[in-house]
């Protein structure tokens, strides 16, 4: 886990893919948390599926939520 | 480079907004960094545009300090499925261009009915990692050369994007290509993403079109596909390109979704 000007990222692995464009993160500490795909990311067109592994920017002021900033290769 | 900066008011504080590059801004308040906004240019000359914050109330102040600075049009992307973006960035003037489908194509030739496709008469399918690369590049430079004077790069998947004059073909491993004697006539760059890969690029050469030669490459890369225990590829079509569209339909193809493309003058 580390951060980036106060934001808290972690590792996650994609579990659901939500409507409205959401996706379901369980982190490696076993909590999940609901994300959306980055701007940058989409600007990219950069695709998300269940079992991805990802990392999962959290929300400063609400820690069950959070977006997606990179997809691993693998 | 600008140290451009102003003030916005977020939900909980001010918010002071600066230009950290041509291309970056952020928005920042009480040492947290709560929007982050990018500008990237394509080579065919759109400039795209992301915005993230974590407050609804910081997103348009950010977006608009982006926009008073960048010259239009300006172009964003936006999950059709994500109501909230789309509304934000209609607000600031910004209009549907463009509607991208994304399809799941199956690759089990029972599915696709591609199992008895062969290629036309006089015409060879070369697999993935088989194309000879100076006849590849060739092939690639006349398709590029054909999309840019023909429908334009910016009808395109956003992905599909032309790269600077010179080699264009990164590996070659990558595509899988028709020969008509001597000659590559038609390609498909497949995208190794992880679990789904994805059809990058499907073109055939004008003149040898409409003779079934992109309905066999996909069957040979499909099917070779399905025989590595891939189930699913990806690929992204503009929704006005009907022929595309019926291509993929035709196959088997789902409609995962689709990405609209934003434009503001």
């Amino acid at each position: 886990m580390s951060t980036k000007s106060g934001a808290i990222e972690t590792e996650g692995t994609v579990t659901e893919c939500l409507r409205s464009a959401m996706f379901k993160v369980e982190l490696k500490n076993g909590h999940t948390v609901l994300t959306h795909i980055s701007g940058k990311m989409r600007k990219h067109h950069i695709k998300i599926l269940p079992e991805d592994r990802v990392l999962v920017e959290l929300s400063p002021y609400d820690l069950s939520r959070g977006r997606i900033t990179f997809r691993y290769r693998s | 480079m600008s140290s451009n900066s102003s003030t916005a008011v977020s939900d909980a504080r001010p918010a002071r907004i600066t230009r950290l590059s041509d291309t970056e801004w952020q928005a920042t308040a009480g040492g947290l960094l709560l929007g982050e906004a990018d500008a990237s240019p394509r080579a065919d000359g759109r400039l795209f545009l992301s915005v993230d914050t974590w407050e609804e109330a910081l997103f348009e102040p950010l977006a608009r300090a982006v926009l008073a600075e960048l010259p239009g049009p300006l172009h964003t992307l936006v999950d059709a499925a994500d109501d909230t973006s789309l509304d934000r960035w209609q607000r600031l003037g910004f209009t549907v261009a463009r509607r991208e489908l994304t399809f799941a194509v199956p690759t089990d030739p029972q599915l696709t009915g591609l199992g008895p496709v062969r290629p036309p008469i006089g015409v060879t399918v070369l697999p993935l990692g088989e194309a000879a690369l100076a006849p590849l590049r060739e092939l690639d430079g006349a398709v590029r050369a054909e999309v840019a004077a023909g429908p334009g790069w910016e009808t395109m998947p956003a992905e599909v994007i032309p790269l600077p004059p010179g080699d264009t073909v990164a590996d070659p491993a990558r595509y899988a290509v028709a020969t008509d004697g001597d000659r590559y006539v038609g390609l498909l760059r497949l995208a190794p993403v992880p679990r789904r890969p994805r059809i990058g690029l499907l073109a055939v050469r004008a003149g040898h079109q409409r003779r079934g030669i992109a309905r066999a490459l996909l069957a040979r890369v499909l099917g070779d596909l399905h025989t590595a225990g891939v189930t699913t590829a990806s690929a992204e079509v503009t929704a006005t390109n009907q022929a595309a569209v019926a291509l993929f339909e035709a196959i088997g193809a789902r409609r995962t979704g689709s990405v609209l493309e934003l434009t503001r003058p």
